[in-house]
């Protein structure tokens, strides 16, 4: 059985999932920058490289994200919210039903069926609140790194209101907020609240049974915590949330036969 | 600072360069328009149409028609009275981004894009013309004396005011609009300084009868995708910008090519839409141009800047020149499927009654983002079309190209929805 290999090309990320029949043999991620089609393919030879394998054992590519058209490899091009679903629903073991993904510009809340399939989606227009890039420009300004976010968050005693949800303004309050003297554990923990509060917005409120978080910021336990709060319902989060779209594309290659 | 506050040489520097910009934003578009594929010769006469400024277009179109222009916002004036009277009925509009950002100074920031643009263009060029007819439609539209005051247009045209019913299921609103538009006959004629004779409006409306009934035969080789949506919509843009009859001559002329084999659109059923919601207007063919690319077909639309940019034809039972009247005020208030109207169900009728003939699975419903009327509407319709299984999806967008990808994903998404 030939390899098959996901890439998730994204705004702020580059992901890679190889697979063999469905089954992730390796995952690998880069920053998206410039000549995004020469890291792409680098981290594949990585990754094959570390799974000792050539190219020849190399089925077909798929790829999905906003660079999707970039990668003139692909076999298959899939747009990012069917791989989610793909992904997210094959990795949940046929489970999930509502997906709430954060990206690095953008946040989405998916509606699948019985069958995996997408019912209904939402999807920020081009205002970056409640995205990745929000936590990117939090950590830089709280000066806290991300992975340590839901522990510092932890730590808030009071519970603040962080007014703007615009990434521009929102940068403004806790300036104020910091000068003001407001310690950085009870901004952040303010900040996790807002970006649930947003997600939430675009889920809608009818949400029954768990929700399933993916995306870089998937990891941060002191968002799902806010989700969870905002939402009162489960927030389920995969071993690696960032690569189940890289992974949902890969399996496009199955239905096309490719894999 | 706004520009119009700027000192004289400050503000001539910025409206040259603003000029610069729209001029290339209309070049841009025609440009990669006329290296299509699927360009024909058959479509020069619409593409030299457009291929101005729309304030010098609009100098371009009295030319055209030999007629003194006569402006007007909206699709409730009856067109023909105005033809009748010997004017050129010209809809101003505009889609320029740089248009709209000359405008936006003097303007509240959420103020609909169509009109900031048409402002900007104004501020430009007024282009000389007979008057203004305004319908008071959405609540911008009504206060549009006072933005052209606010932009600083130099326009000094008369403007008449058509007070439109909101109820259309009224006796006395139906009343009060024949009465409006008995005035509006008054109010050319005094322009015109001459009466409008019962044959010459009888010659104006068979002339767009003609035209109604050319877009009936575009309006079906889209559906059968002999035509595509992307040229359909840019046929339909320069209706005003030529005489009526020369614009149904050159659509005669389009139509005599267009191949009757169905291309693989027909059977493309999931990527079979319906484009609904606020107007889009050239040269900002966004989201036409991400629907393409998306892989989906317009097959069918109820943008007043496409399949609704003239009404359908007036049916005239009685041919006394009250009757004629009469005629058309009907048509052009009761026929309207603008989101003004308090009573509206003719609009989620009216997809529905194209489903079958058009064969398309969902709506793409287009709001700009100031658009109070479209907005509404888009939250209304959503669960109606639903229930009926139509695939539904809202795009909020302005005229700005930064949110290309994101509106490119949710289409691409929509797409796939069955
Ligand atoms: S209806 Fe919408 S698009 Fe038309 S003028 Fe009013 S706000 Fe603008």
């Amino acid at each position: 059985m030939k390899l098959q290999i996901g890439i998730d090309l994204g705004s702020t990320a580059i992901k890679t999932v190889i697979a063999r029949d469905g089954e992730i043999l390796w995952r690998g991620r880069t920053n998206t920058a410039p000549g995004q089609e020469a890291h792409a393919t680098r981290l594949i030879e990585s990754g094959l490289g570390e799974l000792r394998l050539t190219a020849d054992a190399v089925g077909g590519v798929a790829v999905t994200g906003y660079g999707k058209k970039l990668f003139a490899g692909a076999r298959v091009r899939v747009d990012e919210i069917s791989a989610n679903a793909a992904g997210l629903f094959r990795l949940s073991g046929g489970a999930a039903r509502t997906i709430v993904n954060i990206g690095g510009q953008d946040l989405k809340a998916l509606r699948l069926d019985e069958n995996g399939r997408v019912t209904d989606f939402r999807m920020n227009d081009k205002c970056a609140a409640g995205t990745g890039r929000f936590f990117e420009l939090a950590a830089r300004l709280l000066d806290i790194p991300l992975d340590q976010f839901a522990a510092v968050s932890r730590q808030a005693r009071l519970e603040l209101e962080l007014n703007s949800t615009c990434v521009v303004f929102a940068e403004s309050e806790m300036v104020s907020l910091l000068a003001r003297g407001t310690p950085r554990e009870e901004i952040l923990k303010a900040l996790h609240r807002s970006v649930a509060r947003r997600a939430a917005g675009l889920l809608g409120r009818d949400v029954s049974g768990p929700v399933w978080l993916d995306g870089g910021p998937a990891r941060n336990a002191g968002l799902v915590e806010a989700l969870e709060d905002e939402l009162m319902t489960e927030i389920k989060v995969l071993e690696e949330p960032q690569h189940t779209v890289a992974y949902g594309a890969l399996l496009a290659l199955q239905a096309a036969g490719d894999g | 600072m706004s520009c119009a506050g700027a000192p004289p040489d400050r503000r001539q520097r910025i409206e040259q360069k603003a000029a610069q910009k729209v001029a290339a934003e209309s070049e841009q578009l025609l440009a990669a328009l006329r290296q299509r594929e699927d360009c024909r010769p058959e479509f020069e006469a619409f593409l030299r149409c457009l291929s101005t400024t729309s304030a010098a277009s609009a100098a371009d179109a009295a030319r055209r028609s030999g007629r003194p222009l006569l402006k007007l916002l909206c699709v409730q004036a009856p067109l023909e009275l105005i033809h009748a009277a010997g004017f050129h009925p010209f809809r101003v509009f505009s889609g320029s981004l740089a248009a709209s950002a000359l405008a936006a100074g003097n303007l509240p920031a959420l103020t609909c894009p169509l009109l900031r643009a048409v402002l900007g263009e104004l501020r430009l060029n007024a282009a000389p013309a007979a008057g203004w007819v305004l319908p008071a439609t959405c609540d911008w539209v009504t206060r549009f004396p006072e933005m052209l005051r606010l932009c600083e247009v130099d326009d000094s045209s008369a403007i008449w005011w058509l007070e439109l019913p909101r109820l259309k299921n009224r006796a006395d609103g139906r009343e009060r609009w024949l009465t409006e538009i008995w005035r509006l006959k008054e109010f050319l004629e005094r322009l015109a300084g001459r009466g409008i004779g019962r044959n010459a409006l009888l010659d104006s409306i068979a002339a767009y009868a003609r035209a109604a009934a050319a877009r009936q035969k575009l309006r079906q080789a889209r559906i059968e995708g002999r035509l595509a949506p992307l040229w359909f919509m840019l046929v339909m843009s320069a209706f005003f910008l030529d005489e009526v009859s020369a614009w149904t001559a050159s659509v005669e002329r389009l139509l005599a090519v267009l191949t009757p084999q169905r291309t693989q659109a027909r059977e493309n059923g999931s990527g079979r839409v319906f484009l609904a919601g606020s107007p889009i207007v050239f040269p900002n063919f966004k989201l036409p141009l991400l629907l393409e690319e998306a892989g989906l077909s317009v097959v069918a639309d109820d943008l007043c800047s496409s399949e609704r940019i003239f009404p359908g034809t007036t049916v005239v039972e009685d041919e006394s020149l009250f009757g004629l009247v009469s005629a058309l005020a009907g048509s052009y208030h009761q026929g309207c499927l603008c989101p003004v109207f308090a009573d509206n169900e003719r609009r989620v009728n009216n997809i529905f009654n194209q489903r079958d003939e058009a064969g398309f699975q969902g709506v793409v419903f287009n709001v700009l983002k100031g658009c109070h009327p479209y907005d509404l509407e888009s939250y209304s319709l959503e669960a109606p079309l639903k229930a009926q299984g139509l695939k539904f999806i809202r795009l909020e967008t302005d005229y700005t190209q930064e949110d290309r990808q994101n509106l490119l994903t949710r289409l691409e998404a929509y797409r796939g929805i069955r």
